[in-house]
């Protein structure tokens, strides 16, 4: 029994709802009407819609191609965060010298931005040989900061005595992250897939640098060409901003519930 | 903690996208022979026998003639064997005038068509 009625709440979750909507849903009609973006008053509902526009773009560029490039690279970077982040917020739970400043030292470069980084990232990949490869692409993006610290938080909720009985049995930490831990906090897990895959799938600036043969391209980057090629086609554009947009928010909506909690569970334990 | 749903949810997914990946390649592979198939007639609805119909592409960029062929005593016409998904068709004979191009949109390449409106000689819209 609620003490206010929860009807206004409503209303107003709602209307927020749909206000952050309208952006989604004016693309998804431009991209099935192909209508005249700058027509004034515009049509709230979709004339004529067909999906030919998708048509037009699956085949006007190597779309498939493409869209293998970036899934190899977020499945690769997805991978990656998993098990080096979790490996990382495994160790920033345990005691050793030097903890607060290794802390310390990690937030501090979450305010350095990419683009600070971006000339020694280039070079290191290149010293590596991996310019040009989707492990090069995937590199930079292997660990986030932000991901160690929610891997932290989840494995900092978990009791010290389970840790500690493994211990005693002789598990080595290696097991006890992978085989004990990591299967109790799968909303840390769901956030860091979701997160390192948005980031990867996104990820424009890194790709164009290191990338050079088109046939490496990923979909920001076949976005960006599609636009240097084609001007007049308002409803391709669209369409292809929603067939790139479909993949991420499939795996947020799948995975959302972990997601969320993924995100609060450092915040309301006790 | 646990999310004993989050795999089943994502087998379930990706499950159905495979099947209706697959079921959709069946489809085209059913379909996409790569004929088109129609009628041409005069202003009156009679069938016209010797009209001139040229298929053309217009991909994003560029437009080019793909293929000609004539009518015969029906007014039938067919192509074989083309490779588009967005083209255009044009009906024409001398003496008897020239009907608008039309513009098909289809769902894949080589997308077997019939039409169902005839093309129409001295008049006609895009469809």
């Amino acid at each position: 029994m609620h003490r206010y009625p929860r009807w206004p709440v409503h209303v107003a979750l709602l209307a927020v709802s749909t206000i952050m909507l309208v952006p989604f849903y004016w693309v998804l009609k431009t991209s099935l009407t192909g209508e005249n973006i700058f027509a004034f008053p515009p049509a709230l509902w979709p004339e004529n819609p067909h999906p030919f526009f998708y048509v037009d773009v699956w085949y006007a560029i190597p779309f498939f191609r493409y869209l293998v490039n970036s899934v190899i690279v977020s499945v690769v970077v997805v991978a990656a965060n998993v098990v080096l982040n979790g490996m990382a917020g495994y160790a920033l739970t345990r005691d050793f010298p030097g903890k607060a400043t290794t802390i310390l030292l990690f937030l501090s470069c979450m305010m350095i931005p990419f683009q600070v980084t971006i000339i020694p990232a280039y070079l290191i990949t290149s010293e590596l040989g991996l310019l040009n490869s989707h492990a090069g692409m995937a590199l930079p993006l292997s660990s986030t900061i932000v991901c160690i610290f929610i891997f932290k938080a989840a494995f900092e909720a978990i009791p010290k005595s389970l840790i500690d009985a493994a211990r005693i049995d002789g598990v080595p930490d290696w097991m006890i992250v992978f085989r004990i831990i990591m299967p109790l906090t799968k909303p840390a897990i769901a956030t860091n897939v979701i997160l390192s895959f948005i980031w990867s799938w996104n990820s424009f600036l890194w790709p164009l640098v290191i990338i050079r043969d088109e046939t490496m391209q990923t979909l920001p980057l076949g976005l960006s060409r599609f636009l240097s090629v084609v001007e007049d086609t308002t409803g391709a554009l669209y369409a292809f901003c929603v067939m790139v947009l479909v993949p991420g928010l499939v795996i947020f909506l799948l995975a959302q519930k972990e997601f969320v909690s993924g995100l609060t569970s450092g915040a309301t334990k006790g | 903690m646990r999310s004993p749903g989050l795999l089943k949810r994502f087998l379930i997914t990706l499950t159905a996208m495979a099947l209706v990946t697959a079921a959709w390649n069946v489809y085209v592979v059913l379909n996409d022979d790569g004929t088109i198939s129609g009628r041409v007639v005069d202003g009156a609805g009679n069938p016209v026998e010797g009209a001139k119909v040229t298929l053309s592409e217009r991909s994003l960029l560029v437009a080019r003639p793909r293929g000609q062929t004539v009518t015969d005593a029906e007014g039938q016409f067919a192509f074989t064997g083309h490779r588009l998904h967005r083209l255009y068709l044009e009906a024409s004979k001398e003496g008897a005038g020239r009907g608008s191009q039309r513009e098909y949109r289809l769902y894949f390449k080589g997308q077997n068509l019939e039409l169902e409106e005839p093309l129409q000689l001295g008049a006609g819209g895009a469809t």
